[in-house]
């Protein structure tokens, strides 16, 4: 398994608890750089203003610094493009009622 | 692209002790209301013990938990740290102790309200100062800026109107007319500064709560634009004491709350969760009561009938302000005690969802407690039934009681 794969699976114990959903299947995941043990995960939050803005990304910090090999963990949030729900999985969308 | 490294999160001790302290002042006023059952189902509303359980209510509950509340809600809605936490922590000291002292004042001897409520109009003050520095920050303004500030401004009206009512208890002379003063205190302080507030706010936590996306926010600026022509129609009224403008005040306040409810509902109709949390139903519920008072008012606002006025501002006050407030607050206090007690562990070990931190199923039956003694305590007002206000009141005095219990039933998890 790539770093790559291994950082999205690390990223599933990190739960949105408002939700009970984690980022990867909310669709919170942009982009996630590696470089030399260096991550940077450019993410997104399901709203501006999200009170959880904090613990979730100290979440996917401490969640990624676990991850053998991976020295330093950089999150940026951006706001453009803005999370949709199109983004959600399957399993997201059917845990919030749809289907 | 924009990107942030920002923290917003304040410091959990400064909002719970707000909304611990408004727990325990819900209880204290709803025994106080019990005691005054003999008085107010005989109509009679201005008097010490109905002005002291009003004020502990609005003021130590309502207001408190606002405060406790705003200091959670205003860095993370406005993405805007708060300016001074220390400050917040001498502000708590102020108005706690201002709240205190001037109900038992007007409980008790209500010509020295006045000091009590310049102590309370410092806390208020410092509140103020805070909120305006913390605002002022804010990047970008938007409509729930202005709502909010403009509620603060109502709330600053309202404080400096009580203060001039306890002046003229103390000093037994009338700066201005007493009965101006009082009415335009009532208007601003639950119309302007409480109605203003929560309607700001919904526009932030309906769609976070609902996960509602891709709705329009143009109807908010309308809501807003015909609420406060309401407000300052009706202000006017008073001032000139010209009664037509009145019920025109009242037409526009129940025009403007339309406008919201309906906004409401077109923005949880684009909601991503399809089932919504059953104590976030009960804020919503709130906005159908506040929309039924409304029109009340304003059928009303016709009569000089000044018994149905007390009622309904009782009933706009519980069914419209506390019961937004508890509602809320059942999301609110799981998510401050999970902050602190789990937001380290996220991501290195199975933490509980907010859900988990409080049994939802106990919070409906608390909810639907409230909801019924709150008909139940109107009822009695209406038909002047004194047992049935003391079992309904009863009733509302166990739900502060259940209350109490699960908020602190949430600090032991």
């Amino acid at each position: 398994m790539g770093m790559k794969e291994k950082i999205i699976e690390q990223l599933r114990y990190v739960i949105d608890p408002e939700l009970g959903i984690n980022v990867v299947d909310l669709g919170l995941i942009y982009d996630i750089t590696v470089n030399e043990g260096n991550v940077s995960i450019l993410m997104t939050l399901t709203t501006p203003g999200c009170p959880l803005h904090d613990s979730i990304v100290g979440g996917v910090k401490r969640a990624l610094l676990d991850i053998e090999g991976i020295k330093d963990v950089d999150v940026q949030i951006t706001w453009n493009p803005p999370w949709t729900p199109e983004r959600m999985s399957e399993e997201a969308l059917r845990q919030l009622g749809h289907r | 692209m924009l990107t942030t490294h920002q923290t917003y999160e304040t410091n959990i001790r400064l909002p719970f002790s707000f909304i611990l302290f408004g727990t325990v002042a819900f209880l204290f006023s709803q025994m106080m209301f019990l005691f005054s059952g003999p008085q107010m189902v005989i109509g009679a509303f201005r008097i010490p013990s109905v002005w002291a359980a009003v004020h502990l209510t609005v003021l130590g509950w309502a207001l408190m938990v606002a405060m406790g509340a705003m200091y959670q809600l205003v860095p993370v809605a406005f993405l805007t740290p708060i300016w001074n936490e220390t400050v917040g922590f001498i502000q708590f000291l102020v108005t706690a102790l201002g709240i205190l002292s001037f109900s038992a004042s007007l409980a008790l001897k209500m010509q020295m309200a006045f000091f009590p409520g310049l102590l309370l109009t410092f806390g208020f003050v410092l509140f103020f100062l805070q909120m305006f520095m913390t605002l002022r920050k804010q990047a970008k303004k938007n409509i729930m800026t202005l709502f909010v500030g403009t509620a603060l401004v109502c709330l600053l009206l309202t404080i400096g109107l009580g203060v001039t009512l306890t002046f003229h208890f103390w000093s037994g002379t009338e700066t201005l007319d007493h009965l101006l003063v009082l009415k335009t205190h009532v208007l601003f302080g639950i119309f302007g500064w409480f109605t203003l507030l929560i309607i700001g706010f919904s526009y932030k936590m309906v769609p976070m709560f609902s996960l509602a996306h891709g709705f329009s926010m143009k109807l908010a600026r309308y809501v807003y634009i015909v609420y406060i022509s309401g407000l300052i129609v009706s202000f006017f009224g008073f001032f000139k004491k010209y009664e037509a403008l009145f019920p025109i005040g009242m037409s526009l306040l129940f025009v403007g709350f339309a406008l919201f409810a309906y906004h409401m509902f077109t923005i949880l109709q684009t909601r991503v969760k399809k089932k919504l949390d059953r104590p976030f139903l009960f804020a919503l519920l709130a906005i159908g009561i506040a929309l039924f008072l409304h029109g009340a008012a304003l059928f009303c606002s016709f009569s000089k009938n000044v018994p149905i006025f007390n009622i309904l501002i009782y009933a706009y006050i519980f069914g419209w302000i506390i019961l937004s407030i508890i509602g809320y607050l059942y999301k609110i206090v799981p998510f401050l005690w999970w902050t602190h007690r789990y937001s380290k562990k996220i991501g290195k070990e199975n933490v509980p969802t907010l859900k988990q931190m409080m049994n939802e199923k106990w919070t409906v039956v608390q909810c639907s407690l409230f909801v019924a003694s709150f008909i139940g305590v109107l009822l009695a007002l209406i038909v002047s039934s004194l047992p049935l206000f003391y079992i309904a009141q009863g009733g509302m005095l166990l739900f502060s009681l259940l209350f109490a219990g699960s908020i602190i039933s949430v600090l032991l998890k």
